[in-house]
């Protein structure tokens, strides 16, 4: 029986949101779920729920919402997770911070035939 | 060629296309996954922050199906998917992926891959200086006793500043090690220093006339873990000599006996991304 190929990829690491963010695009064309996860390693002058939209893109450069959105956890080490699925060849994270508020997050995009 | 003299791997139609030594450690098509080639990392203790900064984002390596904005989807040279690196939109930005093994005899190994190599296609731009060099290095460790840690690098500088170079270049040194925390130290050996050229005139490869059409090559590098040094290598329908190529050497680390990594990587020239595709890797040696 052949097992279902999976792959986890780090798309950000250590990295800080400040203002208009997106993650850095990630193929995903073999894939047919996707689960993205952010986990914060640290939160300056966040007030209030930050979210993120889930986005799709036929080439890599050109991106459009998918519809689902993830309130990013802003407590270090408090992961939030999406599940998206049919999202074709390349996902990514977009959203914006209140200004003046940071984010070091690790994101995750983990897929599954 | 007869029929008796004629290797059996040739009419393997996977294997036909590549000179494999005696033994095949590993044989990486990428659209059966991944195949071990992961992130390159930098070390670091007690906190990603001490990590050197030129490692602090390698990128992940992924499985691309080589779609582009204008023509969609070529796939790779033999299926749908490749392995690509990928690095940030930075110019100086680097992507690396590894693949760790160890060895089990002192003696010649040999790597072949078909690859191509293209910036973006983000602008309706030739764009064909904008990948500044790919490249491809072995990080090699003595066994029992170790002595030495040693490193063969071979990059193809593309482009430097907006310039053609086209030229294969070797690595000659490394940079000081950095302490992180009591037992770990890291060193950069990716930076612009410490390359030399071989010793041959620059080789062009096929890039094409626009930014989305991709065009497979073929690169065959073959190492002698005995005496520690380049056999050579070949580019498509050029051969280089190995006995002018040096490799960085440094002193035998704890815990990478045997060690027998290779990594891939591509840099960019511009801010645009500059992507590395594999369609397949093929390790062989003797042993």
């Amino acid at each position: 029986m052949a097992v279902r190929r999976s792959y986890t990829a780090v798309v950000e690491r250590n990295q800080q949101w400040r203002g208009a963010f997106a993650s850095e695009p990630y193929e995903t064309a073999w894939a047919s779920e996707a689960i993205i996860f952010v986990r914060c390693l640290n939160a300056d002058s966040i007030a209030g729920a930050v979210s993120a939209r889930v986005q799709l893109s036929p080439d890599g450069m050109h991106w459009c919402d998918e519809g689902s959105t993830l309130e990013l956890p802003a407590a270090p080490d408090a992961v939030a997770f999406v599940r998206v699925s049919h999202f074709g060849g390349w996902l990514r994270l977009a959203g914006e911070t209140p200004e003046g508020g940071t984010l070091t997050v690790i994101v995750y995009v983990n897929l599954k035939e | 060629m007869n029929d008796q003299h004629r290797p059996p791997h040739y009419t393997d139609p996977r294997l036909s296309r590549f000179d494999p030594l005696s033994r095949i450690l590993y044989y990486d098509d990428f659209d059966d996954g991944i195949n071990g080639w992961s992130e390159l990392i930098g070390n670091y203790t007690g906190s990603l922050d001490n990590m050197l900064p030129e490692y602090r984002d390698m990128r992940p390596p992924m499985l691309s199906n080589l779609t582009m904005w204008d023509t969609g989807t070529a796939g790779s040279m033999d299926g749908t998917y490749a392995l690509k690196l990928a690095t940030r939109a930075q110019r100086g930005a680097i992507a690396t992926s590894i693949k760790r093994q160890t060895f089990r005899k002192r003696g010649l190994i040999q790597l072949e891959c078909y690859f191509s190599f293209k910036p973006e296609a983000s602008e309706l731009k030739l764009s064909e200086l904008d990948v500044r060099a790919f490249g491809v290095l072995f990080d090699v460790q003595d066994g029992l006793n170790p002595e030495l840690r040693w490193m063969p690098h071979l990059r193809y500088l593309n482009a430097l500043d907006g310039q053609r170079v086209a030229q294969w270049q070797f690595k000659r040194e490394t940079r000081p090690f950095t302490a992180i925390g009591e037992k770990t130290v890291s060193h950069f050996h990716l930076g612009p220093e410490g390359w030399g050229d071989v010793p041959v005139t620059r080789q062009e490869l096929c890039y094409n006339e626009i930014a989305s059409k991709m065009n497979w090559h073929y690169l065959r590098v073959t190492v002698d873990l005995e005496s520690r040094r380049f056999l050579g290598f070949q580019c498509n329908d050029v051969r280089y000599d190995g006995d002018d190529l040096q490799v960085v050497q440094i002193p035998a680390m704890p815990n990478l006996s045997c060690m027998l990594n290779t990594a891939f990587w591509v840099e960019t020239d511009a801010d645009k991304r500059a992507f590395l595709y594999l369609d397949s890797v093929l390790l062989s040696g003797d042993f």
